[in-house]
């Protein structure tokens, strides 16, 4: 195949356009229409209608506000918690590790649904249903194994070495963690809380399960309108999820960078480690 | 004493939370799946729910129903994630490492869109008055809309079966790519020496190599599609369904009584995984695929 590269590339380009870009086209074309009915290929008059909607509906952005303000508070939390724990797993001798690491990864492979459709009425009973606190309370599950593994690879490639020296220095304990260990941590906890927003913005079940109805995030606002409402703005409501899961992506990715520069800029060489 | 039981403390907080918030939810629910509910006064432990469950045709439908679902969109994932995998590999052996990267990041688009946006693209797609369909009529392949078959909202899966396949064969491709870089151009080389064209290169280095790292991530796709609830709920028909939407009608339903049902059902779902992921985690380690995971 080493010999027309060119013939292969072309061939690849067409399959990923084939396989990743065209299944956006319809529901692009979906939300620009104006009565798209059945032979057309395009929509035969085109109109903003469904986007006026989404756009001007308060509805909108208070599921936007509040799909978002869940999945930061969600990864606040998993970040306290993921940061010691992988800590003391990595770092000490831990008798029944594999126990801690079971429990830890295992709402990994039990799907969380089982899990809140059980802790439902006693959530009822503590008045945690319909509330945000009880809709965090249900996602840190699903969400803080990936935070705590990607900890924990961070943690493996920092060498004791680096906080020995640090104390020998004379640094005590907090400022040790936020001049030597964090920085270090940084790309971990990053990627750990790329994984957690992502997974906690696409969650519709025990959102509902547990919101009722009262804790509208983005996807419990779409459902309606995917599972058979208006084919418009169901589109629009699509794309606007789809952004805002890759925009919350690429905001996270670009402020990591961001913060490298700025610390690039302030103290040029003192970063040789890379993880 | 205190660096003895340092590490435990640290643990503390994250192992406590799961306990309480995770496990604590199972087993909340493994008491009332025996039919534990004080609130109603029913504090006896009995197995009434299981033994209806076992005995009802509509379980072991959805059941049949889930198994297919699943072990049809792992394959269709496996087989897809596989393709991209190797084409990129030839692809990046063959050219300058900097634009195949773009692409990269362009083949991992389906993993960020949610499943619900997932599901709806392959709505658009291939209802009968989808995309597809009208693509075909403007070739003039068909000619009224009844032509297209009913693949989306019908009983065996199709639409479910395809939003995972898009989901998923780029999870899969993501999972062989590291595995494939570790396969020198050297060897390509060696194989040529010894007369192997591409289609022997593939079948005899390239698919051994990754088969570990293959079997594993099929796997967990396996699990994965089993066990989830938003795409069969959107693309699914109302009767049968798979196992996790199954639980959910029976226990919004509105009578309490069939609640213990829907969380029998749960228990039997969660006890499936657990072994499936024990399985997986077995092979991976033997195997030596997940580094990092523990």
């Amino acid at each position: 195949m080493k010999r027309h590269p060119r013939l292969l590339s072309l061939f690849v380009f067409i399959t990923l356009i084939i396989f990743i870009i065209v299944p956006f086209v319809p529901l692009l074309l979906s939300s620009l229409s104006f009565g798209w009915r059945w032979p057309d290929v395009l929509p035969e008059s085109w109109s903003f209608r469904a986007w006026e909607y989404v756009i001007n509906d308060g509805r909108t952005w208070q599921a936007v506000g509040i799909s978002l303000w869940i999945a930061l508070i969600v990864t606040a939390v998993n970040i306290l918690l993921a940061i010691p724990a992988a800590n003391a797993l990595v770092r000490y001798s831990v008798r029944g590790r594999w126990l801690f690491e079971a429990i830890i990864f295992a709402p990994i492979i039990i799907p969380p649904f089982i899990s809140v459709m059980g802790i439902h009425l006693t959530f009822l009973r503590f008045g945690l249903t319909e509330t945000v606190v009880g809709v965090v309370l249900a996602h840190i599950a699903p969400t803080l194994p990936y935070m705590f593994r990607a900890v924990m690879i961070s943690y493996q490639t920092l060498s004791v070495d680096w906080e020995d020296q640090a104390r020998m220095l004379g640094a005590r304990a907090l400022p040790r963690f936020f001049h030597v260990v964090l920085p270090h941590l940084l790309p971990g906890i990053m990627a750990g809380a790329s994984l957690s927003v992502l997974i906690s913005l696409s969650q519709y079940l025990i959102t509902f399960i547990i919101g009722a109805g009262q804790v509208v995030t983005l996807p419990i606002l779409l459902f309606p309108f995917v599972s058979g409402g208006d084919p418009g703005i169901a589109s629009a409501y699509s794309l606007l999820y789809a952004a805002l899961a890759i925009a919350a992506l690429v905001g996270m990715d670009a402020a990591l960078k961001r913060y490298y520069q700025l610390n690039k800029d302030s103290q040029d060489p003192a970063k040789g480690v890379k993880p | 004493m205190w660096r003895k039981s340092k590490p435990y403390l640290l643990l503390l907080p994250a192992a406590g939370t799961i306990i309480l918030l995770f496990f604590g939810g199972i087993f909340d629910g493994l008491l009332k799946s025996f039919g534990y509910f004080p609130a109603i006064g029913e504090t006896q432990l009995t197995l009434a729910a299981y033994d209806r469950l076992l005995h009802s045709g509509s379980f072991w439908e959805s059941m049949a129903l889930t198994l297919r679902i699943a072990a049809l969109s792992s394959l269709l994932s496996a087989v897809i994630g596989a393709l991209i995998a190797v084409v990129l590999f030839f692809l990046n052996n063959s050219m300058e490492a900097a634009s195949p990267k773009a692409w990269h990041r362009l083949f991992q688009l389906p993993l960020t869109i949610p499943h619900l946006v997932a599901g709806y693209i392959i709505v658009l797609l291939f209802t009968q008055s989808g995309f597809v369909s009208r693509l075909l009529a403007a070739f003039g392949w068909i000619d009224d809309i009844t032509d297209f078959p009913v693949i989306v909202n019908d009983p065996f899966g199709w639409g479910i079966i395809l939003t995972y396949a898009w989901k998923e064969a780029p999870f899969v491709a993501l999972m062989l790519y590291p595995v494939l870089s570790r396969i020198h151009g050297s060897w390509r080389e060696v194989s040529r020496v010894f007369g192997a064209g591409n289609w022997q290169f593939v079948r005899e280095v390239v698919v051994p190599v990754m088969m570990p790292a293959w079997a594993i991530a099929t796997f967990i796709v396996f699990v994965f599609t089993f066990s989830a609830f938003e795409v069969p709920y959107l693309l699914g028909v109302t009767y049968p369904s798979v196992l996790p939407v199954y639980s959910y009608q029976l226990y919004t339903s509105g009578t309490l009584s069939d609640r213990p049902e829907a969380l029998a059902v749960n228990m039997i779902l969660a006890a499936i995984t657990i072994l499936l992921g024990l399985v997986a985690y077995y092979f991976s380690k033997r195997w030596n695929v997940l580094k990092g995971w523990g």
